[in-house]
């Protein structure tokens, strides 16, 4: 029996369909099998984001009017051994699906996967409501933006009065400098407003960019902090505890020096 | 041996029942969450950006207060708002209205907010044996900015 995990944000553009491709990539390279649910209806795009946009025959709302049986519509990753897509349909809108059908639908992906990790919409109208109908634990992503904080409080607030208790806290586009500088908020004012647990930090990196607009996943990337960031994410998901990467380890030579002689 | 039923006590005042009417909040206000009472509010938990409280009487956080909070609704201005980090979106008093003075930080210890001379005030929140010391900051009057709404 597999595990949901809804991951939501409330804001959108935080990067919730970058960090529900780059989990559900990072615990199928460990071996899991892996469904990953779009229940953005009617502007799906985490297909694209991994690339399968053009094997898609069958959508969410063809399963949950049962147009076609689930295993139909669920489309394999060309990369990943056991990760799984089930995507949204894009002629619809939210309304084409109810939360006791997505919570049917949860229910049968779990006794075939390890992980079914859905990803949300932005917003906390229906389309929200639908995507935590099914969901056991939700991961919770933000940007170190007031606007961003403000609208993650307002759905850990739902959440909880969904009964999805303890969420877990993804912040996304980290720019240490700035923080450093007192231009960006931190860790800790962030923490200090939504007091829930953190799962991992990402740092800002423009390989992401290229990776997700050429439907690839950073997490394969060794070299790249984001990617080394997920991976963390996605072990600290399956429970092994791992601490948080230093954000600024990739100063230049000459800054590391000035740090080992004493002057950064 | 306590008081006789209907003994009137030196020290006693009447209470009206709504003003010792009480509930308790055991947790944190998030944005987009409101309390209303007829009576006093205690919330065990902050009230974050957002979030609403308001309540006839006092209304008392016991953690940070971010958001907006209106004690005395209905006119009552002897109401207070008391809490362990003050700083507030926005604090109504009765009909007064008003927010935290700009660039405000909060005093890293209890503060209470009450009307004194018709200007919400807010002080550090002093046991009786400490209120020699206490340091006096004047909220700014929202009323000063919507002059033509009153």
């Amino acid at each position: 029996m597999g595990e949901v995990i809804v991951i939501t944000s409330g804001k959108g553009g935080v990067g919730k369909t970058t960090a529900t491709a780059n989990i559900g990539a990072g615990l199928a390279l460990r071996g899991y099998k892996v469904a990953l649910v779009d229940a953005d209806i009617g502007l799906r795009n985490l297909d694209v984001v991994l690339g399968l946009e053009n094997r898609i025959v069958y959508d969410l709302v063809d399963v949950a009017h049962g147009h076609c049986r689930l295993k139909q519509a669920l489309i394999k990753d060309k990369r990943f051994e056991g990760l799984h897509l089930l995507p949204a349909a894009q002629t619809k809108d939210k309304t084409a699906v109810k939360p006791e059908q997505m919570k049917e639908i949860c229910l049968q992906l779990k006794e075939e996967f390890d992980y079914v990790i859905i990803d949300c919409p932005a917003g906390i109208e229906q389309g929200f409501r639908n995507a935590i109908a099914g969901a056991e634990k939700a991961i919770v992503v933000t940007t170190p933006e007031v606007s961003a904080v403000r609208d993650a409080d307002r759905v850990i607030g739902l959440l909880e009065a969904a009964d999805l208790r303890e969420p877990k806290l993804v912040i996304n586009r980290l720019r240490p400098k700035m923080v450093r500088q007192g231009d960006m908020m931190n860790i800790d004012d962030i923490i200090d407003i939504l007091a829930v647990d953190l799962l991992g930090v990402i740092p800002e990196d423009e390989q992401i960019i290229v990776t997700t607009n050429r439907g690839e996943a950073v997490v394969l990337d060794d070299r790249s902090r984001s990617g080394e960031a997920f991976r963390n994410v996605t072990r600290r998901i399956m429970g092994e505890p791992v601490p948080l990467m230093e954000l600024e380890r990739n100063g230049n030579l000459f800054t590391r020096l000035r740090k080992i002689i004493g002057l950064g | 041996m306590g008081p006789e039923p209907g003994q009137i006590l030196a020290e006693s005042r009447v209470v009206r029942p709504e003003e010792h009417q009480t509930v308790l909040v055991q947790r944190t206000l998030r944005s987009g969450q409101s309390v209303y009472y007829p009576g006093n509010v205690v919330v065990l938990g902050d009230v974050n950006p957002g979030a609403q409280v308001t309540a006839t009487g006092d209304v008392i956080v016991v953690g940070a207060l971010r958001g907006t909070v209106h004690a005395g609704a209905g006119g009552n201005e002897k109401a207070m708002v008391i809490a362990f980090r003050f700083e507030p979106t926005q604090l109504r008093i009765a009909n007064h209205i008003s927010r935290p003075p700009e660039g405000m930080v909060a005093a890293g210890q209890p503060e209470v907010a009450r009307i004194k001379d018709g200007i919400v005030t807010i002080e550090t929140f002093l046991t009786p044996g400490e209120r020699q010391t206490s340091s006096l900051r004047v909220s700014q009057s929202l009323l000063d900015d919507h002059e033509e709404e009153s």
